[in-house]
């Protein structure tokens, strides 16, 4: 799906602070959007969370540096912390080169799929909305 | 939103304030000055890596590393800091980071106009006047809180800065110096004439006003504050918190200002060990020193190419370094342009 000339895989889910979910059977495979990693520039620094830990949908786990702004990153859905991208911690900028593949965060198994309720499809209107909106406020970053 | 003016606190207090502010679910303004000097590292920063820790310990300098952003800095009563907690669904709080700093940093440039410093906003999150940066500036999110931090510039030891960092060697350390002392302006070499430390205060609480609105004033860290405060302590002062291993670096950089930085890097060549130092300012080689255990003919041939690499962009350095082997007819038995590149590009 294509949005303010932009790409959204149409098999991924998507929150409001611009990260994505792809479900692989009872696992979700968290990254940032490729929306997300424009308007956060050079992704700098990335932290690697320790795995194992149990997550609740919307809680921050690990953070992410650009600009000298260290943010927060939340659990697109609850479940225990299977896997970080441990590449992501050499090299962060992989975020801004490959953000829907090799860009991957974290893998989480999911504890309750009704979850994903929460989230939006690429297809839904009010993401296209959403999107929309957040095109206009950053059309400087997203050219 | 509450005015918290310490003025004079003690350099713990200097960072452990802002860090409770949040967990305490409260906005404010802080303004505030260590007692004392310290080294303050960025969140992600590696101590081991970035911070001469030996020299640092017999100087008696400590070092504390902060939730927020950025470099590490040599902080001291010649600064003085604001520190914004504001709630992230502040109406005030923009979208996006570009657009919070641009709005969060107008006071200070306010208050640097204010004592006729042309300061202006470089993006991203940079104050420069006459192209020289004059505040140090930075952001966490703690909670559901973003926090702003900067300072005003009022002097600064160009030497203990250069000194407190770990360097590769001293030639790199008098570059770092050189380049931090010709990027970054204090008040005092600004302006003839430095209006006392309480004007400057209150110079800097009125810009932050006419944007946050009027603010009460508080003058001490309440119980709860200071209670939440010496909570965090022991995290935040233990050294396991300090030396949280961050990524192993591959050369050294020190950012400077934003587009300015000095680096440090080697590369291994099938021809030997490629060293070089770059100044490095918006994405233009300025200086560049390049040494090594290669093999060069004529070897005075190197600062020719040095010569040649200064005022060239950094992916132009391939390119450069090809045109340069060409019309010299230089001898390099496993070095090639492209080694040049990954060294100095």
């Amino acid at each position: 799906m294509n949005i303010a000339g932009i790409e959204f895989p149409d098999n991924l889910y998507y929150d409001k602070l611009h990260n994505w979910a792809r479900v692989e059977g009872n696992v979700v495979v968290q990254g940032l959007t490729d929306f997300g990693q424009k308007i956060a520039q050079e992704i700098v620094f990335v932290e690697s969370p320790p795995v194992g830990r149990d997550l609740e949908q919307g809680q921050t786990f690990m953070s992410m540096e650009s600009g000298k702004w260290v943010g927060r990153v939340p659990a697109m859905v609850s479940g225990k912390l299977l896997e970080v991208n441990e590449e992501l911690e050499w090299e962060p900028n992989i975020i801004n080169e490959s953000p829907f593949e090799d860009g991957w965060l974290v893998k989480i198994e999911m504890t309750d799929a009704g979850e994903l309720d929460n989230l939006w499809k690429a297809d839904s209107p009010e993401f296209k909305e959403f999107i929309e909106g957040e095109a206009e406020k950053f059309k400087d970053l997203i050219g | 939103m509450k005015l918290y003016r310490l003025e004079t606190v003690t350099w713990q207090d200097s960072q452990l304030l802002y860090h409770a502010l949040p967990r305490l679910d409260r906005e404010g303004l802080i303004l505030l000055s260590p007692a004392s000097p310290y080294v303050c590292l960025g969140y992600f920063q590696d101590a081991e890596q970035e911070v001469d820790l030996p020299f640092c310990r017999e100087a008696g300098i400590p070092v504390f590393r902060r939730e927020v952003g950025g470099g590490g800095v040599y902080l001291d009563g010649q600064q003085l800091f604001w520190q914004l907690v504001i709630h992230k669904e502040n109406p005030l709080v923009p979208t996006g980071k570009e657009a919070f700093y641009r709005r969060f940093l107008q006071p200070p440039i306010e208050a640097y106009r204010a004592l006729g410093i042309p300061a202006e906003y470089k993006p991203v999150n940079d104050i420069v006047a006459n192209n020289r940066k004059v505040s140090g500036t930075g952001v966490a999110e703690i909670g559901d809180y973003i926090i702003f931090v900067g300072n005003l510039i009022v002097d600064f030891d160009y030497e203990m800065m250069a000194r407190v960092l770990k360097v590769p060697d001293e030639k790199f350390r008098d570059k770092v110096y050189k380049t931090i002392y010709e990027n970054l302006s204090t008040i005092k070499r600004e302006v003839a004439d430095v209006p006392p430390t309480e004007d400057l205060w209150t110079l800097m609480a009125d810009k932050f006003a006419a944007l946050l609105g009027p603010m009460e004033e508080q003058r001490t860290v309440d119980a709860a504050w200071r209670a939440k405060a010496d909570e965090l302590a022991p995290q935040f002062l233990s050294d396991e918190w300090l030396l949280r291993r961050g990524r192993p670096g591959a050369g050294r950089t020190v950012k400077v200002r934003e587009g300015v930085e000095v680096r440090h890097k080697m590369h291994k060549a099938p021809g030997g060990l490629i060293r070089a130092t770059i100044e490095v300012e918006e994405k233009v080689i300025r200086h560049v020193e390049i040494s090594g255990d290669f093999f060069f003919f004529p070897a005075e041939a190197l600062r020719d190419l040095e010569a040649a690499l200064a005022g060239k962009r950094i992916d132009q350095v391939e390119e450069t370094a090809a045109r340069f082997y060409a019309e010299q007819a230089v001898e390099s038995p496993g070095v090639t342009p492209a080694d040049f590149a990954q060294v100095v590009g």
